[in-house]
């Protein structure tokens, strides 16, 4: 066995195509979205990528990504959480309760210092009711299905009991600042300039470290080609958005959430854990891995997520309504299963998951600007996931 | 049916020039060889050597055109396309598989019967199924009933359970694909007497086995695959093991099992009157009073009929199985109190599982995730695991293991049996232990790699780490052990040091003779 095919170091185009091999579901959903954004473009005239859609489009899908980036984690290990939409609901009217209600009557000015307490609430919340359902799942031992299935039911009670029927107002300008605030023009050019630095420090430093380990090196134009490409798409995303209002801040906060998530699940034990429970609970038990740890933690991590999602739902819509978070497990789950996270387990990226949510979101915001109404949404949405899903099976059983 | 039915001469199977490509690999290469109507022909090869791939033209699972050359199925050429696989059952080719495909939770007669049920007026027609079923099952004399529930039957009789689904369709061609290397020697000489009674009912029998000795038992010819080419086809009256070892290796192998002088140390694992409860049913025990010494540098083998209790002993100690409930395990004079697989690394105590694919890898995963997973930490601070370190270290480890793959990131599921039994190995040296316990180390390997298994484990032995390795063959067990510890019944029978020991005296341990009532006396 010679070291050197662990990097690799062969002719150009047999390099590409290697990538391309290995990455074909990325690439394939990543296709797959763009042409779905030029058939709608087309059946536009336009209108479809335009600034302001674009940025709305973007701005739309953080809610249920934030769900479905921690629902990536959740079917990995072999479980699934149903409960996250009524519990992001559940955050969002909680939140809009205390920014409307309960703290008019101790702090009557309504400021940062409100929203940033309704916020933590909301947070604590989603964690907390994570906690419960880990540790039953995990510890108890009583299967998730079940466990989050309950609490879907008992956080729509919930919500009913906090909104008492009614639509609260959460409205106040610090709050929409989280879901419908911009960053400045220039402030998203740093950024874009800074990611861009980042990305070529990356690869410099990558490429030392494996020289000092004496492994061999790919070829730089390759290493180069990919850090380009990414480079682009940044700088080609703050463009685009800057035409409009800017940089969503929804957008950044997602965008730290999928380097956060991307980075547990490749690079710490927890991650690797939690693929290996997902692709051989027995083997990962005899090698010594905690399990019930594993699965713990990534429900409590669930539920902050739905926390997130929450507070960015009372943000975007405004209120805090009684159908909050209705249906958003569905998105997440689908996102997720078109990113290429497998119901069996053991296989999942959360970019992917990212690109999943895009789709459905385009496919839905593309019918409405066409004026078609909400059923067929539904049904759209649906016949392509399940042709996503055949799609995937198919060339996995013909590679 | 009398013994000497004449084996026809006329040929049921006639394999021209196949040839079967995948990419980068010939899998066989213009193999042309016949097979007699009626007879048993063995087949046997080194992993990779072309076996499987062989029988899986057979039975469909690579049909016609997925090959080149021809094949005739008495007189006619096989075209098995569009739903090969049934296809391929319908002209009476069977595969009963070393993973058994039966429904734990049905019946015999609902197995044999599963998809082809008898239908009367849109329902199941049960009274004839069973009927029916029983009806095979007495015409070959199997032993067993059709309304016996599969997840009570042992393996043995699940097996039996499998050819009767073969025969129910009819089978001309029945093809074993290492059907022994679950069953206890009493199933073994089972199955040879069905097999020979198939044979009089003039089923032709095709019979893969690592397990040479077997085929001097029961097949009438025996044809070696090396590297996809035939090497021979022979009666089995001109060969013995030897040869065929010659023939599939294609070089001297003077010894199976490597010699080496070591001095084993002093004592570093005792195990006293180990007494253990099954987890699901703590009034059942499962280790019922097993006791004994282990060295440094030494290699125990641990021996006994199946059942016997030696995996659910190692397990336990492992902490990965039974509820301690008498007894005391210690290393190096500290009594360990072991509650799962982590606490065992720790005390320095790994574990190479009896089923590595099912216990001992992650398949869908690459070789270096596959290693690395029990040694994170040693790569790991705070959040973060340092990836180039881990492939550091594993190449290392697959280096000096020679695991053969182009690199660390095929994933385990494309490897053969011995490689992914070193992969296994690697991960459990990487959490340098002072005890490696291995469950049947060798079991479904060819005949190369298992060599290299076993120089790999007297190198280990040599550096001081003590070996417990558990084994049903015997002859594996004599070649390679310092001492042997024999159980029987969940107990320890008794322990003989390798110059005393026999394969009689240790079939008297294991069997209870030597002891009478099995009283322990380890």
């Amino acid at each position: 066995m010679n070291s050197d095919s662990n990097t690799s170091n062969n002719s150009v185009v047999s390099n590409l195509v290697k990538i391309l091999r290995e990455n074909i579901q990325t690439y394939a959903i990543v296709v797959a979205l763009i042409i779905i954004w030029t058939l709608f473009s087309a059946m536009t005239e336009g209108r479809f990528v335009g600034p302001q859609n674009f940025s709305n489009l973007f701005r739309q899908m953080t809610i249920t990504s934030f769900l479905a980036a921690g629902m990536v984690l959740v079917i990995v290990t072999g479980n699934i959480d149903l409960s996250v939409g009524k519990l992001a609901g559940f955050v969002s009217v909680v939140v809009a309760k205390f920014q409307d209600d309960i703290w008019t009557q101790v702090f009557p000015e309504q400021g940062v210092l409100t929203t940033a307490l309704s916020v933590l609430i909301g947070l604590a919340v989603g964690t907390g009711i994570g906690l419960i359902q880990a540790y039953i799942i995990a510890y108890l031992k009583v299967p998730a299905f079940i466990v989050t299935l309950g609490t879907m039911w008992i956080m729509n009670g919930a919500i009913l009991l906090v909104t008492e029927g009614k639509t609260i107002a959460a409205d106040q300008p610090a709050l929409k600042v989280i879901a419908q605030g911009y960053l400045p023009a220039n402030v998203g050019w740093i950024i874009a300039v800074g990611v861009v630095a980042l990305l070529f420090y990356g690869m410099v430093s990558g490429r030392q470290k494996k020289r000092s380990y004496g492994f061999e090196l790919a070829p730089l134009y390759l290493d180069l080609l990919k850090t380009i490409f990414f480079s682009v798409l940044v700088v080609g995303y703050v463009y685009m958005v800057n035409q409009y209002n800017g940089f969503q801040i929804p957008v950044l906060l997602l965008a730290i959430t999928v380097v956060a998530l991307t980075y547990l699940s490749n690079n710490t034990r927890f991650g690797r854990y939690a693929y290996a429970i997902g692709g051989n609970r027995e083997a990962a038990r005899l090698s010594g891995v905690d399990i019930r740890k594993n699965i713990f933690s990534v429900f409590v991590l669930m539920g902050f997520l739905c926390g997130v999602g929450g507070v960015v739902l009372a943000s975007y819509v405004g209120y805090g309504t009684i159908g909050a978070g209705q249906s958003y497990e569905l998105d997440a789950i689908g996102s997720a299963i078109l990113g290429g996270t497998s119901t069996l387990g053991g296989v999942g990226t959360i970019f992917g998951a990212m690109v999943g949510s895009l789709i459905l979101t385009s496919l839905g915001t593309g019918l409405q600007i066409m004026n078609i109404q909400a059923a067929w949404q539904y049904m759209v949405k649906g016949i392509v996931l399940v042709v996503a899903v055949f799609g995937d099976v198919y060339l996995r059983r013909n590679r | 049916m009398t013994d000497n039915i004449k084996v026809e001469n006329d040929i049921i199977l006639d394999v021209k020039n196949v040839t079967k490509n995948f990419p980068g690999v010939v899998a066989l290469d213009d193999v042309t060889v016949q097979i007699r109507r009626g007879e048993i022909h063995g087949f046997c090869g080194e992993n990779g050597a072309g076996k499987s791939t062989l029988m899986k033209i057979f039975s469909g699972v690579y049909p016609y055109g997925e090959y080149e050359g021809k094949i005739l199925y008495e007189g006619e050429e096989l075209h098995l396309e569009n739903g090969a696989i049934r296809k391929a059952t319908e002209v009476g080719i069977a595969t009963v598989y070393q993973e058994l495909t039966l429904v734990p939770t049905m019946t015999v007669g609902e197995n044999v019967y599963m998809g082809r049920e008898p239908v009367e007026k849109g329902g199941i027609n049960w009274d004839k199924l069973y009927a029916d079923t029983q009806k095979l099952l007495t015409r070959y004399s199997l032993d067993i009933q059709a309304h016996d529930l599969i997840s009570r039957l042992g393996v043995g009789k699940m097996q039996m359970t499998e050819i009767a689904k073969a025969l129910s369709e009819d089978a001309k061609v029945l093809i074993l694909d290492e059907p022994t290397s679950a069953l206890t020697d009493a199933e073994i000489e089972q199955l040879m007497d069905i097999l020979r009674r198939l044979k009089g009912h003039g089923v032709t029998c095709i019979y893969i086995t690592h397990k040479l000795e077997e085929f001097f038992k029961i097949a009438d010819s025996i044809t070696v695959l090396r590297d996809g080419k035939v090497v021979t086809s022979q009666p089995t009256e001109n060969l013995n093991v030897e040869k065929l070892v010659n023939y599939m290796v294609g070089r001297e192998m003077s010894e199976r099992f490597p010699k080496s002088k070591r001095e084993p140390g002093s004592v570093l694992l005792e195990v006293k009157n180990l007494h253990a409860a099954d987890p699901n049913e703590s009034s059942r025990e499962i280790v019922k009073g097993a006791s004994f010494n282990l060295r440094k540098g030494e290699i125990l083998g641990i021996a006994g009929l199946m059942g016997s209790g030696r995996t659910e002993l190692v397990m336990t100690i492992f902490g990965e199985y039974g509820k301690i409930t008498e007894g005391t395990v210690t290393l190096n004079g500290k009594e360990l109190h072991i509650k799962n697989a982590n606490d065992a690394m720790h005390e320095g105590i790994s574990l190479v599982p009896e089923d590595r694919k099912t216990h001992g890898l992650v398949l869908m995963q690459s070789i270096l995730q596959n290693i690395s997973l029990p040694n994170l930490d040693q790569f790991a601070s705070w959040m973060r695991i340092d990836d180039l370190a881990e492939l550091n270290a594993s190449l290392q480890y697959a280096k000096s293991l020679e695991i053969k793959t182009p690199n660390l990131f095929v994933p385990c599921d494309s490897l053969s049996g011995g490689n992914q039994q070193k992969v296994v190995i690697s991960k459990w040296l990487m959490s340098k232990p002072q005890v490696l316990i291995m469950d049947d180390p060798t079991r479904g390997i060819d005949v190369g790699a298992k060599y290299e298994i076993y120089k790999l484990m007297n190198n280990l032995a040599q550096q001081g780490i003590a070996i417990v390795m558990i084994s049903s063959e015997l002859e594996e067990v004599l070649g390679m052990s310092d001492r042997v510890m024999v159980m029987c019944e969940g107990k320890s029978a008794g322990t003989l040091d390798i110059a005393e020991a026999t394969e009689e005296k240790i079939m008297a341990l294991a069997t209870g003779i030597a002891n009478g009532n099995g009283r322990s006396a380890g």
